[in-house]
């Protein structure tokens, strides 16, 4: 059994608003952004500043509201969208590397090769505004393995704090999470990302945290795409006693309770 | 094979059932791909029997049941010269004894057909070595029904027929702590597809009728059987399934009864604009403003604009007069 004590990078503004029907406004991000400061959350990913002006001001708002967690911009692998990340005083720079061949051929229609040669250019402009990288392999859960270790070097060695590793079409199982995140070398710091495509992403995450990760993304109700993504009230009913993420269970349940009018303002949408 | 055993008739109050629609939802769990459904004796004469329900009953003494299909010899279909056979339908007595009780007794345990309950932490253990310990055990025919309580009786349910178990337990949706048949059938179609022969497409028509039986809605984000689990938002994604829909789909939404659908709100861009508009040929600075409109509106509102509002919206920005939503 690895270290109990684990952290939570929320990103309910981010992947959680992306489910559809699903909308904030400034002052609704700020107010979830402090509820889940004031729980203990390591990490708020806040949004995407590349959607534009309305983005960038909530995140300069949160960026003020919040005493502890660190702020994450989320951002394509495109300099763009991480020039309006550093922009707007994200403390964290993530960027989304495509690591499948489906997503790399299908979407960027690109190819590997320069897949890392912008990666490496994305990195240098992270870090001549001397802010910290994160770097996300999505759908890494459908790629090729040798592809995926090598964006594990190529993360490490440009210097990324955290490597995010992504079921974005939620279909692992618990023992195939488990022998994959056993593989990554401990050289960097692991963030898993479930999706709950299979009605598995609780159960992913633990596993992957038993295995190394020291990061879990989840989401209040577990809003996100399709059926969402790890349920942050789930996760921690699931590991209460067994892990340690620092966020009060009851604190989290009252809290949520209070969000939900802002979460949720289509009674329809929960059920 | 393995057992896929469903308890959802066991789970709620089934007095106001028709018996056309207890017979549907039954054909419609076998035809998914369930091998047996359990039921509670007050439902035996409510189903297409040929013998006597008063017998029957009298022969379960109160026991719940299983309902069973057997194939009967080939009989002449629709189309010449074709033969398929007929699915009929058998009762069993449910022999299976419950247990809640920790894995290293059950050696001491008498009973030669056995369900194994609980077992809900069992993610945050070693539950390679409890599959193990179970797969060794002398029992017959061990089922296991592990506890929804923790949100992992799926994972526990699909490792189980991943280690080699036999048979599994499960529920309909996700109103009881049974594990979710939709995703147990869904993990073992795209995990083991030889153990696997059920028709998944039946499942929205199952969700629709276990709404109308149970007066339970079922969430729209429920993994596999949600109303809303295909519609795509945001720009990014939008993208993606307009190039290639595997690229942000487990599986094709038609397996399961449900289809995609691209739908407008905060998060969306010109090009899912343009798809929903059809106009290609909408000016950037046009397409700019609507957007802008339905962002606003869609935070509001707290939904997606429908196709109609979309509609309205567009004409009246082309035309340049002022538009109200309203809720």
């Amino acid at each position: 059994m690895t270290n109990r004590q684990k952290y939570i990078v929320d990103t309910t503004l981010r992947d959680g608003e992306q489910s559809p029907g699903i909308a904030f406004s400034v002052r609704e991000k700020v107010t979830i952004a402090k509820a889940l400061d004031a729980l203990g959350v390591s990490r708020i990913e806040a949004g995407t500043p590349a959607m534009g002006r309305e983005e960038c001001r909530a995140f300069e708002k949160i960026k003020l509201a919040c005493q502890k967690a660190q702020i994450i911009g989320w951002n394509r692998m495109n300099l763009s969208d991480i020039s309006q990340s550093i922009g707007c005083g994200a403390d964290i720079i993530h960027v989304c590397v495509p690591a499948s061949d489906l997503l790399i051929r299908e979407k960027l229609r690109t190819t590997r090769s320069q897949v890392l040669e912008t990666l490496s250019a994305c990195a240098a402009a992270i870090h001549d505004e001397k802010r910290e990288l994160t770097i996300g392999l999505e759908d890494a859960s459908r790629a090729d393995w040798d592809f995926v270790v090598l964006l594990i070097e190529t993360a490490r060695d440009l210097g990324a704090t955290t490597l995010r590793f992504s079921d974005t079409v939620g279909i692992m199982s618990p023992s195939l999470c488990k022998a994959t995140i056993s593989r990554i070398p401990d050289n960097i710091d692991i963030e898993v990302h479930m999706h709950n495509d299979l009605g598995m992403a609780v159960a992913n995450s633990i596993q992957g945290l038993r295995s190394g990760a020291k990061y879990a993304d989840s989401t209040l109700f577990g809003i996100g795409e399709r059926a969402g993504n790890c349920n942050l009230e789930h996760l921690l009913i699931a590991t209460q006693g067994q892990l340690d993420f620092g966020i009060s269970l009851d604190e989290l349940q009252w809290r949520q309770a209070d969000l939900k009018s802002i979460i949720y303002k289509n009674k329809l949408a929960y059920a | 094979m393995v057992t896929i055993i469903d308890r959802t008739l066991t789970t709620f109050n089934t007095s106001g059932l028709t018996d056309r629609d207890l017979n549907h939802f039954c054909d419609l769990l076998f035809t998914c791909g369930v091998t047996k459904i359990e039921l509670t004796p007050e439902l035996v004469d409510r189903l297409s029997f040929p013998a006597s329900a008063a017998s029957l009953k009298q022969w379960l003494e109160g026991r719940n049941f299983f309902l069973t299909q057997i194939l009967s010899g080939p009989l002449t279909s629709d189309r010449p010269g074709m033969k398929e056979p007929k699915a009929l339908w058998k009762l069993e007595p449910n022999e299976l004894v419950e247990k809640n009780i920790p894995v290293s007794k059950l050696n001491s345990c008498h009973h030669q057909k056995v369900r194994i309950t609980g077992l809900e932490d069992l993610m945050t253990r070693d539950y390679s070595e409890v599959f193990k310990a179970l797969l060794n055990s002398d029992i017959d025919t061990l089922d296991l029904c592990p506890g929804n309580q923790q949100h992992c009786a799926t994972a526990i349910a699909l490792e189980w027929l991943l280690a080699g178990g036999q048979s599994i337990s499960c529920g309909f949706a996700n109103h009881h702590h049974f594990p979710p048949l939709e995703e147990v059938l869904m993990g073992l179609k795209l995990n083991q597809p030889d153990l696997f022969t059920g028709d998944l497409s039946v499942l929205s028509e199952l969700r629709d009728l276990y709404e109308k039986l149970t007066g339970q809605p079922v969430g729209k984000m429920k993994a596999i059987i949600g109303t809303d689990i295909f519609k795509v938002e945001s720009g990014i994604h939008v993208d993606g399934v307009l190039k290639n829909p595997h690229t942000y789909e487990p599986f094709n939404p038609q397996t399961v009864g449900n289809q995609r659908e691209i739908v407008l709100g905060k998060h969306s861009g010109r090009q899912s604009l343009l798809y929903k508009l059809n106009e290609p040929e909408l000016s950037e600075s046009t397409a700019h403003i609507i957007l802008k409109q339905i962002k606003s509106r869609c935070t509001q509102l707290g939904r997606n604009l429908s196709d109609r509002e979309l509609r309205t919206l567009a004409s009246e920005v082309q035309n340049d007069k002022p538009t109200e939503i309203y809720c």
